[in-house]
């Protein structure tokens, strides 16, 4: 089994979401993030005051697969989220180490 | 006299009998439970109490202990406590009472209780019980308030009933009577404490049906208060002894055995004592309390209306209670009561520092006083009494047509709006007496309405007045949203954003899904009604028609994306309209929860608002004007190419091309330009050449796959066919296509033109090949044209970077003199500082050029280090010297 995050644009959301079900994919963790990269943040000024966005806001996915499915996810992730521009974000794939369903106790593969 | 061990066998051997006892209530008493589960009970907590009352009395009566102990010897009696012995026994409610003894507590009462309460135990009840003797509960009720409280509470139920007689008479003579203000104040202190600790129950999602504000604990309160100051006896009382009227009394009676109802049906879903209601068991009590579905709600939204509504009714008695016993904050800090007065004749400062009206005829002869008593409870900062507020409601219908149209009225209810309430939420109590829903009639809709999701915590009345208080809170002090506060005094005319804050959700009264919409509409009747000048209602219905916008579009698509930020800013079209929208899209989500607005979601709406408030401001991008122009040149277009406008092939050309492109090259160039696009397939780019018949000049359009270098490659092999570029404009479309245009002077060899043009499309090709190194082979003759074109510079040459007039460009614009092969090289500088052209616009006068440059660095950003902008300025600068 393999946890994938993924670092989004938040407007993209649905559309991966949406690619994700396509493959069979019905379940994920979402979270509202905050980060950079080589996309720095920028400034606004109004009136003499400076907005300056450090942190720019992007949506973490997170969702745990068998690892057969992994590059699956990659690709489906990658290409739905893609707009070519930069901040666009990045996939990781960790280990997992075991999984239970709560209400069932069922473990492994069968609890994702 | 028997002793104790034989007191215990006799306890033993009568078990039986006793187990029989409570056997027998357990059965009544799962009767009673079903008979109220089908809404066939009425008084459920009352005969529940009774039956319990039974058990006592036949244990009671069967006790052998008792009967050992002696009735003359050492008397007791069995008095019921708390909720049990108010006679609003609960199911999960714990049973509480008091073996009360004469003299002492015998050694035998440990038996007593094993006789009489453990068979409850046994049965699965909560008891607590304490054994006292007279004194002793005195004692203990002079000492500690919950216990005062408890015994004040009790009913004797069987047993040797002076007993019971004398601790009351005791307390009250004694210990009330000269305590009473003390009492009272440890009781209120204990309410403040609570209403801290559980919120304020009448609007929340969850409401803790005992220990909010609104629940049942405020109900208890007054009666022990009651009872401290007047003696009460039985809840009626409260209306008998003047503290609330008739009326009031019986809406508070049919508000508690609401919560009553609603709460043993709660205990009996969660299978024990709880008082919250967690949403999982708010549907199935819903389906069963409010069938009906209703105006497409569904039964638990309306079921929590309704309790919220009782809840409200609840808390609305409790705090008039409260201020007219004088408890309720009555001034700042402290400062002297004395002093405030009227200034409104007709209206009084009553001595408990409230407002009331003079008489009921003064109101009737004038009812402008009925919304001049709001005005003078913001204006003095204190609150309305109970019988002013019963007046308002009594003579509600006064509020009529020719009330409502009276502009001085509408005058004072928009100072209303405008003024921020420090203690007293005036917006508030025109909600709760009834006088809002009166004046504006559409609010009826959304009185007590919950939105049934976790995202809204409050219903949306109580949100919409909360939005107000938000945006004039939020205007008044900086408090950490600087911006908010900027814009606010900014605003020509505050009541347009207020109006939108009070009347923003008024659509979601009506079925209908889009509540934004119907919302407009709702507003724009209202304010007519009112007799707003037409810009006024257009701005406002405006903002409630579009309050979802900016948060949605922040959040659902790409803000980095200039053609995002341009359809915003033609959609919203003016800078006060955007600030306003602004302003009401953070009041609202701030009033509706904290999930709905956080620190994440804030930043992005700010970036949204920022970027199209600069769009605007320094637009022609996204004036009307620019509008009006683009939607002119479609139809056009449309016409010059003959196709349907639904057609895919047209709309996806249309597509792709960007707000500037479609602004600055007119219609028929843009035909043209599509035409060259369809023939580019896979060549790197085509090129087409025009005579420009008026100047004698030639028109070279080069539509290319863009690639960093482009522009700089094709001026580069311009120079090298010595042609001289006089004017460009370079473009690019969404889909990485670049549109480039030269004026270049004619070639000087008319005759073999054509040749020529081949020649230099091959020379072209070769460039974009990679085969050719222009910069070596432009160097000499680079070199070479500086040298003719020295000048002694009246004007001095300038670079300048700009990156505050857009959000999405670097803007560099270059002022030189001219000489062959400048535009190469200047371009050619921008490719190796890795910045990459999205828009160009090259002029020449005589001798002189002014070349501007839309730019982003080759990972799509703006150039913003302060390190690399002042570096491309003088790198610039440099190839510019002609010296």
């Amino acid at each position: 089994m393999r946890k994938i995050e993924a670092i989004i644009k938040p407007f993209k959301l649905d559309e991966v979401k949406e690619k994700l079900n396509e493959i069979g994919i019905k379940g994920m963790t979402v979270v509202e993030v905050k980060g950079y990269g080589r996309q720095k943040g920028h400034k606004e000024i109004y009136r003499g005051a400076e907005y300056q966005v450090d942190f720019i806001p992007k949506i973490k996915l997170e969702i745990v697969v068998a690892a057969e499915m992994v590059e699956k996810v990659i690709e489906t992730i990658a290409n739905a989220a893609n707009s070519g521009k930069i901040g666009d974000g990045k996939i990781f794939v960790l280990p997992v180490e075991q999984a239970v369903r709560v209400r069932t106790g069922e473990r492994g593969t069968e609890a994702i | 006299m028997p002793g104790v061990e034989q007191i215990d066998i006799i306890a033993g051997a009568d078990r039986n009998v006793k187990e029989s006892i409570s056997q027998n209530l357990l059965i009544k008493r799962e009767h009673l439970i079903s008979s109220f589960l089908d809404k066939r009970e009425q008084a459920f907590t009352d005969k529940l109490s009774l039956l319990i009352d039974d058990y006592f009395r036949e244990s009671y009566e069967n006790s052998q202990v008792g009967l050992a102990l002696g009735m003359i010897k050492n008397p007791y009696a069995i008095v019921a406590l708390g909720g049990y012995g108010r006679r609003e026994q609960c199911i999960g409610s714990d049973i509480d009472i008091l073996f009360l003894f004469k003299d002492s507590v015998p050694r035998e009462a440990e038996a007593l209780i094993q006789e009489i309460v453990y068979p409850l135990w046994d049965a699965g009840f909560d008891v607590g019980h304490s054994t006292r003797s007279v004194k002793e509960c005195i004692r203990m009720a002079g000492d500690d308030i919950e216990t005062l409280m408890a015994i004040l509470d009790g009913r004797f139920i069987c047993g040797m009933s002076n007993l019971f007689v004398q601790v009351m008479e005791h307390l009250r003579r004694k210990v009330i009577r000269s305590r009473s203000g003390k009492i009272i104040s440890l009781i209120v202190e204990d309410i403040n404490g609570r209403h801290d600790r559980f919120g304020d129950a009448s609007y929340l999602l969850e409401p803790n049906l005992k220990e909010g504000k609104g629940g049942l604990r405020d109900y208890h309160t007054m009666l022990w208060i009651a009872r401290v100051k007047s003696d009460l006896r039985q809840p009626r009382d409260l209306e008998y002894l003047g503290y609330v009227s008739e009326k009031e009394f019986e809406a508070l009676e049919d508000s508690v055995s609401y919560l009553h109802a609603v709460r043993n049906r709660l205990h009996h879903l969660a299978g024990r004592k709880c008082d919250q209601l967690y949403m999982e068991y708010q549907k199935e009590i819903a389906d069963v309390i409010t069938i009906v579905k209703k105006d497409g709600k569904q039964p638990v939204e309306l079921f929590l209306g309704e309790l919220h509504g009782h809840m409200a009714c609840i808390k609305q008695q409790h705090q008039v209670f409260l201020s007219e016993m004088g408890f309720l904050k009555l001034q700042k800090k402290g400062r002297g009561i004395l002093g405030k007065r009227s200034g409104v004749s007709g209206i009084i400062v009553t001595k408990r520092n409230m407002l009331d009206f003079v008489s009921l005829e003064a109101v009737l002869k004038n009812p402008e006083l009925m919304i001049r008593i709001f005005e003078e409870s913001l204006r003095l900062s204190i609150p309305i009494s109970a019988p002013a507020k019963r007046v308002i409601k009594e003579l509600d219908y006064l509020i009529s047509g020719q009330f409502r149209n009276d502009p001085s009225i509408v005058n004072i209810f928009e100072k209303i709006l405008l003024t921020v309430s420090s203690d007293y939420n005036v917006l508030n109590e025109m909600m709760n007496t009834g006088f809002l829903t009166q004046f504006i009639p559409e609010l009826k809709g959304i009185q007590n309405l919950i939105q049934y999701n976790s995202y809204h915590i409050y219903p949306v009345d109580k949100h919409s007045l909360k939005t107000v208080e938000t945006a004039k809170k939020l205007g008044m002090k900086a408090n950490g949203h600087a911006l908010f506060h900027e814009l606010y005094h900014e605003l020509e005319d505050r009541r347009i954003l207020l109006w939108a804050c009070l009347l923003h959700d008024i659509g979601k009264s009506l079925p209908s899904k889009n509540h934004a919409e119907s919302g407009m509409i709702q507003a724009r009747n209202i304010l007519e009604r009112f007799a707003y000048p037409k810009a006024f209602v257009a701005t406002v219905s405006f903002l409630v028609g579009e309050h979802l916008y900016l948060i949605k579009t922040a959040t659902r698509r790409d803000i980095q994306d200039e053609e995002t930020v341009i359809s915003v800013a033609r959609r919203i079209s003016n800078i006060d309209q955007l600030k306003m929208l602004y302003m009401l899209t953070v009041a609202d989500a701030m009033a509706t929860g904290e999930k709905a607005w956080n620190d994440w979601t804030a930043s992005l709406v700010r970036d949204l608002f920022l970027k199209v408030l600069k769009i605007l401001k320094t637009g022609e991008l996204a004036t009307p004007e620019a509008t009006e122009i683009i939607a002119r040149k479609k139809n056009e277009l449309l016409s010059l190419r003959g196709i349907n406008a639904s057609g895919p092939e047209f709309s996806d050309s249309f597509e792709v091309m960007t707000p500037r492109y479609l602004l600055y090259v007119e219609a028929k160039d843009i035909n043209a330009h599509i035409g060259l696009y369809s023939k580019l397939g896979d060549k790197p780019f085509v090129l087409d050449v025009e005579k420009d018949e008026s100047s004698n000049t030639r028109i070279v359009t080069i539509c290319a796959k863009n690639r960093n270098g482009l522009f700089s490659m094709i001026a580069g092999g311009f120079t090298l066919n010595s042609l001289d570029i006089l004017d460009a404009q370079v473009f690019t479309w969404r889909n990485g296509i670049a549109i480039d245009v030269f004026h270049v002077t004619p070639p000087k060899d008319k005759i073999f033109e054509d040749e020529n043009w081949q020649k230099t499309e091959n020379r072209l090709l070769d460039i974009l090949s990679d085969k050719i190194n222009l910069a070596e082979k432009l160097k000499d003759r680079i070199l070479k044209g500086k040298e003719e074109k020295r000048h002694t510079s009246k004007r001095p040459l300038r670079v300048n970077v700009d990156n505050d007039s857009s959000s999405f460009y670097t803007i560099i614009e270059v002022f030189a003199y001219d000489y062959p092969g400048l535009l190469f090289s200047v371009t050619h500088e921008l490719f190796k500082h890795g910045i990459d052209i999205h828009m160009a616009k090259i002029a020449t006068k005589i001798d002189q050029v002014v070349d501007i440059f839309y730019v982003r660095n080759f990972s799509g950003d703006k150039i913003e280090s302060r390190e690399e902008t002042d570096r491309i300025k003088s790198d610039i600068l440099n190839i510019l010297e002609t010296k």
